[in-house]
């Protein structure tokens, strides 16, 4: 018997008691004139709903208890596999993207390991004048040191498969030249020792088929990104580790910053075109979810390991970005409802995939409850027996078990990080205190919000439609009042009739209504504000970062290069002349 | 074309192809079908 066998039997049988617990509570207090369809309804939904949220809080309290391991290899020995870096790339800037490649590159070669790592770019980039500039950046890139035959740059003139299309596309045709490849994003940046880490690691384990790591936003200036920033720094790391001893060899796959070992690959990972239409049919959205699920089908280990820095990635910078990135996953999850009874996958695949699948699903769940309890309370009640001292008490208990159960995880890492001295790093424990609490009043706000945008989402889902699988504008920042209102004026207005007709109809639970209504009414004041940009060059109060008091060697390289060769801007008429020679002669 | 080699700047990714099947993951029966050819040999149905 594992140890994630049994981490998870625990875990499981824990948020099971604690649901039906609450449901338990929930019914005694909702049936106080006896037991109706609509409250039998309202317990299965809080039960539900409950164990996907002792479930989530579960792996952030396992976390806690896992200890930092430190690398037991040296940084400069070279690795036996060879490994491609693979950058796949989609209408991104390619000064940013390739300069990222350059600073990756240039900390490979600080530590004489660069030998064993080539580097292929490869572009799916379907604007003309983008697949230009790439061109010549390229040749840019092709200036750095050591990098003939080493880097390497191809461009797909179909998109066939998305991003799963394109890393197939570079296996079947230059998989068998490489041992391991370690997969990218187009904004993914990491330390030179850490690839050098992960490519040794897959060296000493021959059934270690995937390596996970896990990547930290970086480059956050609005309030909302740099909220997603601390989160992602301070407070994933215990959740993350939670999740590697939770899932074992069974471990998750996120699609980039994760090394791979191609023969696994290859053998397992051929993804089929699913029969009939988007959204449930035709090429797999969620790629990496599956193609893991695949590796352990083939009896290869998939591993997450979060004490490997030096992993970073950017994210959204406003809450619409985020929601346009969510509503694609969104449909990558709910596609995989068709894959979960696929032959062969192992059992905790398939709880992988429904845990997927109720991530989205949670959000209109929540909602049903609450339109339910409106419902319940608005019709007459029958003569009932006053509910006892007991529920009322224990119903109240149940709402600040759920608060506790959200927030006490973050409180637990920041004690944790008093002792393990993690708290420095982010400012000392008065700050990063001050910007745990900020980002729980601050995710509670925006909770009600992002319900309602996964509720659309999964509806737009469960009608059929195809959200396609637009990239993320991961540079666009402050959204004004007129956009933001545009964006979410739908949520304020569900918002006020519902809070309005609660007030009218059901004023006694007008009480537990309004957290959940009040934020929503706002949303347009909120997007927009979150979304803005602190000004001056100090760092603001909240949310501070380790990558912001010291940024990482890769990180100040990458700004260095980009740096130097924005400055080559007296180029820039040259550039384009060059860029237009290439288009006309693609479209020649 | 598939790939834009014609470009001056395309360097070539080595030429090194491997296999990578597609993976079966869709089962060829659903359990209503099943259900439904097992009723469909009963005569009485």
């Amino acid at each position: 018997m594992t140890g994630a066998f049994l981490t998870r039997s625990v875990a499981l049988g824990a948020a099971a008691v604690l649901s039906l617990l609450g449901g338990y509570v929930f019914l005694g207090f909702a049936s106080t004139g006896g037991i109706s369809p609509l409250d039998v309804l309202r317990t299965a939904l809080v039960v539900l709903s409950g164990f996907w949220l002792v479930w989530g809080g579960a792996a952030g309290i396992i976390g806690l208890f896992v200890r930092h391991r430190a690398s037991s290899f040296d940084a400069q020995q070279l690795p036996r596999g060879l490994t491609a870096i693979l950058v796949p790339i989609y209408n991104e800037d390619p000064l940013v993207t390739f300069a990222r490649v350059a600073a990756m590159n240039r900390s490979l070669r600080t530590l004489g390991i660069e030998s064993r790592f080539h580097i292929a770019i490869l572009s799916d980039t379907t604007a003309l004048e983008v697949a230009a500039m790439e061109a010549v950046w390229f040749q840019q890139l092709l200036a750095e040191p050591e990098s003939a035959g080493r880097i390497f740059y191809r461009r797909r003139e179909q998109n066939i498969g998305k991003k799963a299309g394109n890393i197939e596309d570079f296996v079947t045709s230059s998989g068998g030249a490489y041992d391991y490849m370690l997969i990218l994003d187009a904004d993914s940046l990491m330390e030179g020792a850490t690839i050098g880490e992960m490519a040794r690691r897959m060296d000493a384990d021959p059934d270690l088929g995937l390596l996970q790591t896990l990547p930290k936003i970086i480059n956050a200036r609005s309030f909302f990104g740099r909220s997603m920033q601390f989160s992602s720094a301070y407070l994933s790391p215990a959740f993350s580790r939670g999740a590697s001893v939770l899932q074992g060899n069974e471990g998750p796959y996120w699609g980039h910053n994760a090394i791979v070992r191609v023969s696994a690959f290859a053998a397992n990972c051929g993804l089929p075109v699913l029969s009939g239409k988007p959204p449930y049919g035709g090429h797999i959205l969620s790629h990496d979810y599956v193609e893991a699920a695949l590796l352990a089908r083939g009896g290869w280990k998939v591993h997450l390991d979060p004490h490997l820095g030096g992993s970073f990635e950017e994210g959204p910078e406003n809450l619409v970005e985020y929601a346009k990135r969510d509503r694609r996953w969104c449909q990558g999850n709910l596609q995989h409802r068709r894959l979960m009874f696929a032959p062969g996958l192992r059992l905790w695949s398939r709880f992988i995939f429904l845990q997927g699948i109720m991530a989205y699903l949670a959000s209109p769940l929540w909602l049903v409850l609450m339109g339910v309890s409106i419902l319940a309370a608005m019709l007459p009640e029958p003569a009932a027996r006053p509910a006892s001292e007991l529920f009322i008490d224990g119903v109240w208990s149940l709402a600040a078990g759920v608060a506790l159960l959200l927030v006490l995880p973050k409180l637990l890492i920041l004690i944790r990080g008093v002792f393990d001295r993690e708290n420095r790093r982010f400012g000392g424990t008065l700050r990063a205190g001050s910007s745990v609490l900020m980002e729980i009043i601050f995710s509670t706000l925006l909770a009600p919000i992002l319900l309602m945008l996964q509720s659309r989402a999964v509806m737009q889902v469960l009608l059929g439609l195809d959200g396609g699988w637009p990239a993320t504008k991961r540079a666009e920042n402050h959204l004004d009042l007129r956009d933001s209102f545009a964006n979410s004026w739908w949520i304020m207005l569900i918002g006020a009739v519902t809070m309005l007709a609660t007030l009218v109809f059901a004023p006694k639970i007008a009480l537990w209504v309004a957290p959940a209504m009040l934020p929503a009414v706002f949303a347009p004041v909120l997007i927009s504000v979150s979304s803005r940009v602190a000004a001056g060059k100090k760092a603001p109060w909240f949310f501070l970062t380790a990558s912001e008091q010291a940024p990482s060697p890769v990180i100040a390289e990458h700004r260095t290069i980009m740096a130097a060769w924005s400055t080559q801007g007296a180029l820039e008429p040259i550039i384009m002349v060059e860029a237009r020679r290439v288009v006309e002669q693609v479209n020649a | 074309m598939k790939y834009d080699t014609d470009l001056i700047f395309a360097n070539a990714l080595p030429n090194a192809p491997m296999s990578m099947p597609k993976q079966r993951l869709e089962r060829r029966h659903t359990m209503m079908a099943t259900l439904r050819t097992m009723l469909a040999v009963l005569p009485w149905l």
